[in-house]
């Protein structure tokens, strides 16, 4: 995928609009924000894609992303992120077929969740980015705008609290 | 001694050198905790990694000529007038309604939108899944 570069807006927008919100939730823990968050940043997409210079397209979608995110928090004077609420996966699930299978899958996932919510936010980014996002730590270098080094130590310190969190 | 815990992440994820995954390989042959560490990390990967894959809301709008509009923003004086709209309603349905508040599926979906999808396809691009008996020997 990062190697076909997307050039027209809705091609982004389909390709990754999924994406950025899974990365928004992940971050945030709600799926409001997230949503909001898919429309800025493919507003500014749109107004940035004109001038995109051809080189690491997900380093560049990723560093709006996330500097829209930024922006949206300090612009909001956020809030401090809510853990998800319950309701959410059991009403999602209730309906679906072998529910009790990911029922167990699921609620396993709101402790991760949870965890992730309260990592520093350093942290957090450089973890959803890899293991939600499915960046390289190169491309994550480049969206963060740290050394690939710092992004390595990051991502395992993260990993490390993670654990600590989940034991 | 020193331990290269950050190379076991970077090691999981594929972003080792070959000199650097020996390296480690030959440190984690005589570390337990190292090794221990390893497998510690590496649950948490696949914990993060397995988290279930989100649909995007029904209702937001991905064209780009369809009004794309933030949801909460630049509304001004809208907002408080609808708030006092709401608040008016919610008034109204509290004496209208005999019980309390009930909250209905369509109600959730709309707030908490966010689907689950077990989607293989949108997983992240890359896996790798390092060899613990290998390394653990």
């Amino acid at each position: 995928m990062t190697e076909s570069v997307p050039l027209t807006w809705e091609e982004v927008a389909r390709v990754y609009g999924r994406k950025i919100y899974n990365f928004a939730y992940r971050l945030t823990g709600n799926s409001d924000d997230a949503a909001d968050l898919v429309q800025e940043t493919l507003l500014r997409v749109r107004g940035g894609l004109a001038s995109y210079q051809p080189g690491s397209f997900e380093g560049w979608l990723w560093r709006i992303t996330r500097n829209a995110f930024l922006d949206d928090v300090r612009r909001r004077n956020r809030r401090p992120t809510a853990p998800l609420p319950d309701e959410v996966d059991r009403w999602d699930l209730a309906s679906a077929p072998a529910a009790d299978i990911e029922y167990s899958r699921i609620s396993i996932g709101d402790d991760v969740q949870k965890a992730l919510l309260e990592l520093p936010f350093e942290f957090r980014e450089a973890v959803v980015l890899c293991d939600i996002v499915g960046l390289s730590y190169e491309e994550i270098a480049r969206a963060v705008a740290v050394p690939v080094g710092t992004v390595r130590s990051r991502i395992h310190r993260g990993r490390k609290l993670l654990r600590e969190s989940l034991t | 001694m020193t331990h290269p815990g950050e190379l076991i992440s970077a090691y999981m994820d594929g972003e080792l050198t070959r000199p650097e995954i020996e390296q480690l390989l030959a440190h984690l042959d005589g570390c337990g905790r190292c090794a221990a560490e390893l497998q510690q990390v590496q649950i948490v990967r696949s914990a993060v990694r397995s988290l279930p894959r989100l649909e995007l809301p029904a209702g937001l709008i991905l064209e780009a000529d369809a009004g794309l509009v933030p949801l909460h923003r630049n509304k001004g004086l809208l907002v408080g007038a609808a708030a006092a709209v709401v608040a008016l309603v919610i008034a109204i349905a509290a004496i209208l309604t005999p019980s309390a508040a009930t909250v209905s599926l369509e109600e959730l979906n709309s707030r908490y939108g966010a689907r689950a999808s077990l989607d293989p396809a949108f997983g992240p691009a890359k896996v790798v899944v390092p060899n613990l008996a290998e390394l653990l020997e």
